[in-house]
C-alpha cells in the first residue's frame, strides 16, 4: 500500500531501503513471551496441553466471551473446551447450524460489544469466507482459527495441511486488509491466539490464526504467564457526545472507535460500501477514502511493528537459509542445525505473521542469502510471497536474486528434516 | 392508530407529527418504489416502537440483503444491514451480547426461505428472544423480479419464463413445526392492523415470527397484487385458539384464503433463560453481569 488519502493523516514510511532489521523489542512483537520471562516464578504457569486446548484457553485467558462453532475434524476440541470452560468465565458459546451462522453469530455478538471467536478446517474455513469479508468492511474485532487439513473439498480430514495459505489471505472476494498468525508449537498456539484477539481489538480487524492437523492434536509442555500478567487489548470506545458518533470516521490512527451496541452511540453496519457514518455510500471520493483507510491503519509504524513478527534463526551470517512456518517451521530448524554442524552457513527465516508478509526482514535477509528453500505441505503457495519480495528486493538493490526453490509434500505425510538438509546442501 | 376515512394528507402528515414516533427515523427516506408494500414496515415499526416506549439505542434492527432489508437505514437505531441471508444468526449474537436490547430482524421471502433457510429452525426451536418480520412478496425484488420459494405455481418470470412449476413453501406452517413459539400473519394492505401486529410480536418474550404479505407493484403485475390480495385475505375466525397449535396448523394449511392475526402464542424458556440454567450448572458468573467488558 503506497497511497494513504492525505486526509487522513496516516503516515507511511517511504519503502525503506534494505538495512540491518532493528533489534526488536519483544514486548511489542512479543508480549506474552514478554510477560513469561518478566514474571514471577510463582506466577507462571507451567502444564501440558494439546494445540487446540491451547487456542482455547489463550482465547478465554485474553478475554473471549463469545464463541459460536460448528464440529469439523480437526478443530472440534476448541469448540468442546469452550464449551466446557466459558460460562465459568462469564462468556456464552452456541454450536450453530453451520459454519456461516457460526461466524455471523460471533459478528453479531463482536460488533454488539464482546469478544468473539469461531473455529473450524478447510471445509467450513471455506463457508465461512463471504462473512469475513463482511468482517473486514465493517472492521469488526474478531478472531478466526482455521485449522488445516488435507484440501481441497474434504480431503484429508485427519490429515496435515499447509494449503489454506492464500485462502487466509484472499479467499473472500474483494481487496481486503487481513492478519493471519502461523503458530509452530502448541506455547505459540498460546502465545498467537492471544496476539491474535489483542490485534483484532486494536486495528477492528478480523485476525485468522492458522494452526494445522497437527499441531492441533499434539500435546506439548508449556509455560503460561501469570494470569493477571497476561496483555490485553480492549478495543477503543468512543468518548464525548453520542450525537454523530461516526463508526467509520477519521482519526491519527486510521482507527475509529468502536461502542458496543446499547451504549447510546448509535451506529449503522453495513457490507455496503459506506461513508463514516456507516450508511451506503456511492460516492467515489468517500467510498476511495474508507477503502484505502482499511488497508492504510495497518500500515503505520506502530500497527506495522506490532503486527509484523519473524523469527530469525541462524540468519547473521546465513548465505543459504530456509523460509518456512507452522509444522514444517520444527522440521527446518532441524535441519538448519544439522546442516551447521556440517558446517554449512545455514539459516530459518520463520514468518509468524503470514500476512500482512514482513516487509522489512524478509526483503533484507532475501536480498543477501544465495539460496532459499522454501518446505511447505502444498504445492507451492507461500513461496509465490517469498519470490515477490526476493525479486523485488533484488531489483531494488540491482543484486541477482537468490536461487528459490520449492519443496512440496501433498501426500499427508510430514516434510523430514532429512528433506529440507539434502536441499540445504545441494 | 385509526384512521378515519378519507385520509387526505394534510391529515396524515399531521398525524405522523404528532404521533412521537418521528424520533425514530432517519434523515434517509425510504427509496422504495412508490406504492411498495414496504413503506408499512416504517410506519408500523416506528408506531410500535413509540406505542411499546423502547428508547432508540435499546432497538437494534437487522436485515439481510434484499428491499426489504433497505430498512436499516431509514430507522434512527442501531442498524445492522447483514449478508444475503444471513439474519438470524447475526441478530442470536447481538443477543447474547447484549440481552437488555429489543432485536427486530427484517428480511424478504428469498433471503429468508431460500438462501436463509437453514437458520430458521434454530432460532425458533431455541425461542431466541428476537422478532423476525418476513415481508414476503413472492418475488426477488432487489434483483429485479425473479421467481423465489414462495411464488405462486404458474408464476412467470425471467427466470421462470415458462411458468414456475415448483410447488411454494408454506412458511407458517414450518413456522409452526419448527417450534416458533409466536407465530402471526398481516398484510402490508392492512397497515394499522400490522402495526398492531409488530407490537404484539415485538412485546412476545421468545422468537416471534410475523409474515406479512406485501406485494412487489413493480415486478408482479399479475399475482401477489393488492386487489388480488384485498379480497383474498380474511380474519382469523373469532374463536380460534392461538395456544392451539393443532389449530394454528390447520389455519395455516388454506392458503388460498391466507388468515390474518395471531396464529400461535406460547410462553416458554427463551435461550436465555436456558443459557442462565446452564451457567448456574457449570458454576459460573451470571451472563447478564458479566458478558459485557
Ligand atoms: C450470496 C448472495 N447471493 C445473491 C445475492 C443477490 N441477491 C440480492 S437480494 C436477492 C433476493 C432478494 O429477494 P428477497 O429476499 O425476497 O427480498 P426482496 O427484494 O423481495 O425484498 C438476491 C438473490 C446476494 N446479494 N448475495
Ligand atoms: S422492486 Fe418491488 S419489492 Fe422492491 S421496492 Fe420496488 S415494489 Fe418494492
Ligand atoms: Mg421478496
Amino acid at each position: 500500500m503506497a497511497v494513504t488519502p492525505s486526509s487522513l493523516n496516516v503516515e507511511i514510511p517511504a519503502s525503506a531501503p534494505a538495512r540491518r532489521h532493528p533489534k526488536i523489542d519483544l514486548r511489542v512483537v512479543d508480549p506474552v513471551r514478554a510477560a513469561i520471562r518478566d514474571g514471577s516464578v510463582i506466577g507462571v504457569r507451567r502444564t501440558t496441553l494439546s494445540g487446540n486446548d491451547a487456542v482455547a484457553k489463550g482465547a478465554l485467558e485474553v478475554g473471549a466471551r463469545f464463541f459460536a462453532g460448528y464440529p469439523i475434524t480437526p478443530s472440534s476440541e476448541i469448540l468442546e473446551y469452550v464449551a466446557k470452560h466459558i460460562f465459568r468465565c462469564g462468556g456464552t458459546y452456541l454450536q450453530m447450524e453451520d459454519e456461516i451462522s457460526s461466524i455471523a453469530a460471533a459478528i453479531g455478538a463482536a460488533l454488539g460489544g464482546v469478544k468473539s471467536f469461531t473455529a473450524t478446517s478447510g471445509p467450513g474455513f471455506s463457508l465461512k469466507q463471504e462473512n469475513l469479508g463482511y468482517a473486514c468492511l465493517t472492521e469488526c474485532p474478531l478472531v478466526v482459527v482455521n485449522v488445516q487439513r488435507g484440501g481441497p473439498s474434504t480431503g484429508g480430514p485427519t490429515d496435515v495441511g499447509q494449503s489454506d495459505v492464500m485462502q487466509a489471505r484472499w479467499g473472500t472476494h474483494g481487496d481486503h486488509p487481513v492478519v493471519v498468525v502461523a503458530p509452530y508449537s502448541v506455547q505459540e498456539c498460546y502465545e498467537e491466539t492471544i496476539r491474535a484477539f489483542n490485534l483484532s481489538e486494536r486495528y477492528r480487524i478480523p485476525v485468522i490464526v492458522l494452526t494445522d492437523a497437527k499441531i492441533s492434536q499434539m500435546k506439548e509442555p508449556v509455560t503460561l504467564p501469570a494470569q493477571d500478567a497476561i496483555p490485553i487489548v480492549n478495543r477503543a470506545k468512543p468518548i464525548g457526545t453520542q450525537q454523530g458518533y461516526e463508526p467509520f470516521g477519521l482519526s491519527p490512527t486510521g482507527i475509529p472507535p468502536l461502542a458496543g451496541m446499547g451504549e447510546g452511540y448509535r451506529a449503522h453496519f453495513t457490507g455496503l460500501y459506506h461513508g463514516r457514518d456507516g450508511l451506503p455510500t456511492r460516492d467515489p471520493k468517500m467510498i476511495e477514502e474508507q477503502m484505502l483507510r482499511i488497508h492504510a491503519k495497518l500500515e503505520t509504524p506502530t500497527a506495522t511493528a506490532e503486527i509484523r513478527k519473524t523469527e530469525t534463526y541462524f540468519i547473521d551470517d546465513a548465505d543459504v537459509i530456509v523460509v518456512a512456518y507452522g509444522i514444517t517451521a520444527r522440521a527446518a530448524k532441524d535441519a538448519v542445525v544439522q546442516a551447521r554442524r556440517e558446517g554449512l552457513r545455514a539459516g530459518l527465516l520463520r514468518p509468524v505473521t503470514l500476512w500482512p508478509s514482513d516487509a522489512e526482514v524478509l526483503p533484507e535477509v532475501l536480498g543477501r542469502v544465495r539460496k532459499v528453500v522454501v518446505p511447505e505441505l502444498n504445492l507451492g503457495q507461500y513461496i509465490t510471497e517469498i519470490q515477490r519480495l526476493a525479486y523485488e528486493s533484488a531489483r531494488r538493490n540491482q543484486i541477482v536474486p537468490p536461487e528459490i526453490v520449492p519443496l512440496n509434500r501433498v501426500d499427508m505425510q510430514l516434510i523430514s528434516p532429512a528433506q529440507i538438509l539434502q536441499e540445504l546442501r545441494s | 392508530m385509526s384512521i378515519e376515512h378519507p385520509v387526505y394528507l394534510e391529515d396524515k402528515l399531521e398525524q405522523i407529527r404528532t404521533s412521537g414516533r418521528l424520533h425514530y427515523r432517519s434523515k434517509s427516506l425510504p427509496t422504495w418504489c412508490p406504492g411498495c408494500g414496504y413503506y408499512s414496515m416504517t410506519e408500523g415499526v416506528t408506531w410500535a416502537l413509540n406505542e411499546i416506549g423502547t428508547a432508540n439505542e435499546d432497538v437494534v434492527v437487522v436485515s439481510g440483503i434484499g428491499c426489504a432489508s433497505r430498512f436499516p437505514f431509514f430507522m434512527e437505531t442501531y442498524g445492522f444491514h447483514t449478508l444475503h441471508g444471513r439474519t438470524l444468526p447475526v441478530a442470536t449474537g447481538i443477543k447474547l451480547a447484549n440481552e437488555n436490547l429489543t432485536v427486530i430482524v427484517v428480511g424478504g421471502d428469498g433471503d429468508g426461505f431460500a438462501i436463509g433457510g437453514g437458520h430458521i429452525p434454530h432460532v425458533a426451536r431455541r425461542n431466541v428472544d428476537i422478532t423476525y418480520l418476513l415481508f414476503d412478496n413472492g418475488i426477488y425484488g432487489l434483483t429485479k423480479g425473479q421467481v423465489s420459494p414462495t411464488s405462486a405455481l404458474g408464476f412467470k418470470t425471467p427466470t421462470s419464463p415458462f411458468q414456475n412449476q415448483d410447488e411454494p413453501l408454506n412458511p407458517l406452517a414450518m413456522l409452526l413445526a419448527y417450534g416458533s413459539s409466536w407465530v402471526g400473519q398481516a398484510y402490508a394492505g392492512r397497515p394499522d392492523h400490522l402495526a398492531e401486529m409488530i407490537r404484539g410480536a415485538i412485546k412476545h418474550r421468545g422468537f416471534s415470527y410475523l409474515h406479512i404479505l406485501s406485494p412487489c407493484v413493480t415486478f408482479d403485475k399479475t399475482d401477489r397484487t393488492y386487489r388480488r390480495l384485498d379480497l383474498e385475505v380474511r380474519d382469523l375466525p373469532d374463536n380460534h385458539d392461538s395456544r392451539d397449535r393443532l389449530a394454528a396448523m390447520s389455519e395455516a394449511s388454506t392458503t388460498d384464503r391466507p388468515a390474518l392475526g395471531v396464529f400461535y402464542n406460547e410462553q416458554r424458556r427463551t435461550l436465555g433463560d436456558a443459557l442462565d440454567a446452564v451457567v448456574e450448572k457449570a458454576g459460573g458468573v451470571p451472563r447478564r453481569l458479566a458478558v459485557r467488558q
